[in-house]
């Protein structure tokens, strides 16, 4: 068993997972939606991605890559609402399915992230 | 590709930590503040949204600390906030820690400096000459390259040489990288496998490491010219061996210089004129023939011993080895009785040269005064090791001084630069001494006792009329040697040598000779011929002059006829 594998499989899935909770729901009601959820899908990916960091392999690379997706996905999601709620004129039905449709976008690169670290995972010997 | 970013994965390695710190500090400072409720201005319980939140940690834990917002905090929330202050206040000077730690980095400021070298390298357009190891020779060969415009990148194991060449401000730049040059990547960093790199210079104190880089430079590329110092005789045929045609061995150097010096001073004189003296003989350089007591019998010794025997001088030596000498005597001073007494059986109060030969300068020195001190008029042939020292030897007013280092830099740097004028050095050594007569007699003539020498390519770039001129029309010599004031009167000019384009070399050419492109011509005027030729063979209206007495006129029907 190697503990490295551990911790970062487990923030690669979590990462996945809490977006997807963020993401399942009516993307037209933000009662769905908790903005807690949001947040720890922000973190959580933020921890992927750096324990993603320093891999110098082709996949790597692409896993890298793929985390830096997510990222923009979520933290642009998160942007809107603020900016929505704050400086806009609230919440109304475009923002709303924008911030939740924005979070699916970061479900898939998480999806294919996860994909790419079981495919790794098989492929590997050890 | 992959080295290329190694800056950036050593960043990356390092931050990580620190990253994932501050992410969770963060994440956990700003979760709290979401849950704790509060009470805004009017009393009414709310609870902070994550921007709130977000905006109130990043600046409470850069300690910029704007105050409570947006609404003053209860004590529940106070108490959670200095939690929080210490968490990521923590955390964020961790992370800038870091930081700073990084860029005193040793690994990482050699990785940027590596990188920084590389692309240095990349962006040299022109051809370039590596020099491995920094030191007075290469730094006096350097200077004259750079004199010359000629690029110039240098290798040196050794951090601080590398430090004092930056200093030095050369221009154009000379990247200079700290590493081992006996490393493969290292040389293909420097650009070794290039097509620009036009020679490698090793002149190492150590004869094998010498041989070794000359091995590896060949294996790397075939095309470059190769200067390496060899001392030894058997150093010098392996070299041969390996395809290798050009081996400075300094004492062979001097060995054949003194030779000439003995046997054909208008010889001498030429050679030493080509490396910067005057074309003419000062009276203290006379050499005077008779015995000769050799102090020193190392390689320097024996090489000037075998240039006394060629020459069928008589020469008795005293076998002085520096270094056993100061472990024996405890100084570097020669001249005790013992000394003394030597001397007087080598033969110094009838000898008329002393020549001092050990590697140490000092000992050289001392043995010049006591020298002088047996025998008043005795010619004095001193060996200097190093070019510092320069100034000591010439006030102790030696006759004559061999420096090491200075004939090592002269031959390195015409081999490099002024192919045609190596060329000439070489076959002086082959000619006879009425025939360096009647050349010093002439040149004396001709153009006086300090002419310059250079050397000419005519192709467009440096001949740019003559170059297309002597395409369709035959043009001699002599035209060259036209002053373009009165076409009948002649410059201060002679032609040295003169090479063509398939390497037919010509000493002295005829001035009936045909010129050709790509005829390169090795030049001795003064400075007023040579500012004249370099207008003639540039300037179409002034070559037109010189050839035909008559000016040039412009006429547009000619320009369209040729066309």
């Amino acid at each position: 068993m190697n503990t490295q594998k551990v911790i970062s499989g487990f923030f690669i899935i979590l990462a996945m997972t809490i977006n997807f909770g963020f993401f399942y729901g009516d993307p037209a009601d933000l009662q769905y939606h908790s903005a807690y959820e949001l947040f720890a899908a922000i973190v959580i990916n933020l921890i992927a991605t750096i324990m993603k960091l320093g891999d110098k392999t082709q996949l790597g690379s692409v896993l890298l890559a793929t985390s830096l997706v997510a990222d923009i996905q979520l933290i642009a999601s998160a942007t809107i609402w603020a900016i929505t709620h704050y400086i806009g004129d609230g919440m109304n039905m475009e923002s709303t399915v924008a911030v939740i449709s924005l979070s699916g976008g970061a479900l898939m690169a998480n999806i294919i992230s996860v994909l790419l670290f079981i495919g790794d995972t098989l492929k590997s010997k050890r | 590709m992959e080295s290329n970013n190694t800056t950036i994965w050593i960043i990356i390695r390092r931050m990580r930590i620190p990253f994932l710190v501050i992410i969770v500090t963060f994440a956990i400072s700003i979760l709290g503040l979401t849950i704790i409720p509060g009470i805004d201005d009017n009393g009414n319980p709310y609870k902070m949204s994550f921007f709130d939140a977000f905006y109130f940690v990043s600046y409470m834990a850069s300690t910029i600390g704007f105050g409570e917002a947006p609404y003053s905090f209860t004590y529940q929330q106070r108490l959670w906030v200095s939690v929080c202050i210490y968490l990521t206040v923590i955390g964020w000077f961790y992370g800038i820690g870091t930081i700073v730690a990084l860029i005193q980095d040793k690994r990482l400021a050699r990785e940027l400096a590596i990188s920084r070298f590389r692309k240095k390298i990349v962006s040299i357009d022109e051809p370039f000459i590596i020099v491995l190891g920094y030191n007075n020779i290469t730094r006096d060969i350097i200077r004259r390259l750079s004199k010359m415009d000629m690029r110039v990148v240098v290798v040196d194991k050794n951090e601080e040489k590398i430090e004092e060449l930056e200093l030095e401000n050369f221009i154009p730049e000379v990247p200079a990288l700290a590493a081992d040059a006996s490393n493969p990547d290292v040389l293909k960093m420097a650009g070794i496998h290039k097509k620009k790199c036009e020679a490698v210079v090793s002149l190492f104190e150590d004869d094998s490491k010498n041989t070794k880089m000359a091995l590896l430079c060949r294996l790397l590329n075939k095309h470059i010219k190769l200067v390496i110092k060899s001392t030894t005789e058997s150093q010098s045929e392996h070299l041969n061996n390996l395809g290798i045609n050009y081996v400075e061995d300094p004492f062979k150097f001097i060995s054949k210089r003194f030779y000439l010096a003995l046997t054909s001073p208008n010889l001498w004189i030429l050679e030493m004129w080509i490396f910067g003296h005057i074309l003419k003989m000062k009276e203290r350089e006379k050499i005077p023939h008779g015995l000769y007591v050799l102090c020193g019998y190392g390689r320097m010794g024996q090489a000037i011993g075998d240039a006394l025997e060629k020459a069928g001088i008589p020469y008795n030596y005293i076998d002085i080895k520096s270094s056993t000498y100061k472990k024996r005597k405890k100084s570097a001073i020669f001249g005790d009785a013992e000394d003394y007494e030597k001397l007087i059986d080598a033969g110094i109060e009838e000898a008329v040269g002393v020549i001092a030969a050990t590697k140490d300068d000092l000992i050289n020195l001392t043995i010049i005064s006591t020298a002088r001190k047996l025998n008043k008029n005795i010619y004095t042939i001193a060996r200097e090791n190093t070019l510092d020292d320069l100034g000591i030897f010439k006030t102790a007013r030696v006759n004559r001084i061999y420096i090491l280092e200075r004939i090592l830099a002269d031959f390195s740097y015409t081999y490099i630069a002024e192919p045609l004028t190596y060329r000439f050095v070489r076959i002086l050594h082959t000619q006879s001494e009425e025939w360096g007569e009647r050349l010093v007699a002439k040149m004396q003539k001709v153009i006086g006792d300090n002419p310059i020498h250079y050397e000419i390519t005519i192709d467009k770039e440096h001949a740019y009329a003559l170059s297309k001129e002597c395409r369709d029309k035959s043009i001699e010599l002599r035209v060259l040697k036209r002053s373009r004031e009165d076409w009948k009167k002649e410059l201060k000019i002679i032609f040295l040598l003169a090479k063509e384009k398939d390497g037919t070399i010509h000493m002295l050419p005829e001035e009936s000779m045909q010129i050709k492109e790509g005829l390169s011509l090795l030049v001795a005027s003064d400075e007023d011929s040579r500012e004249d030729l370099e207008y003639i063979i540039n300037n179409y209206y002034e070559l037109y002059y010189v050839m035909t007495g008559q000016e040039k006129k412009f006429s547009i029907l000619e320009r369209f006829s040729k066309k």
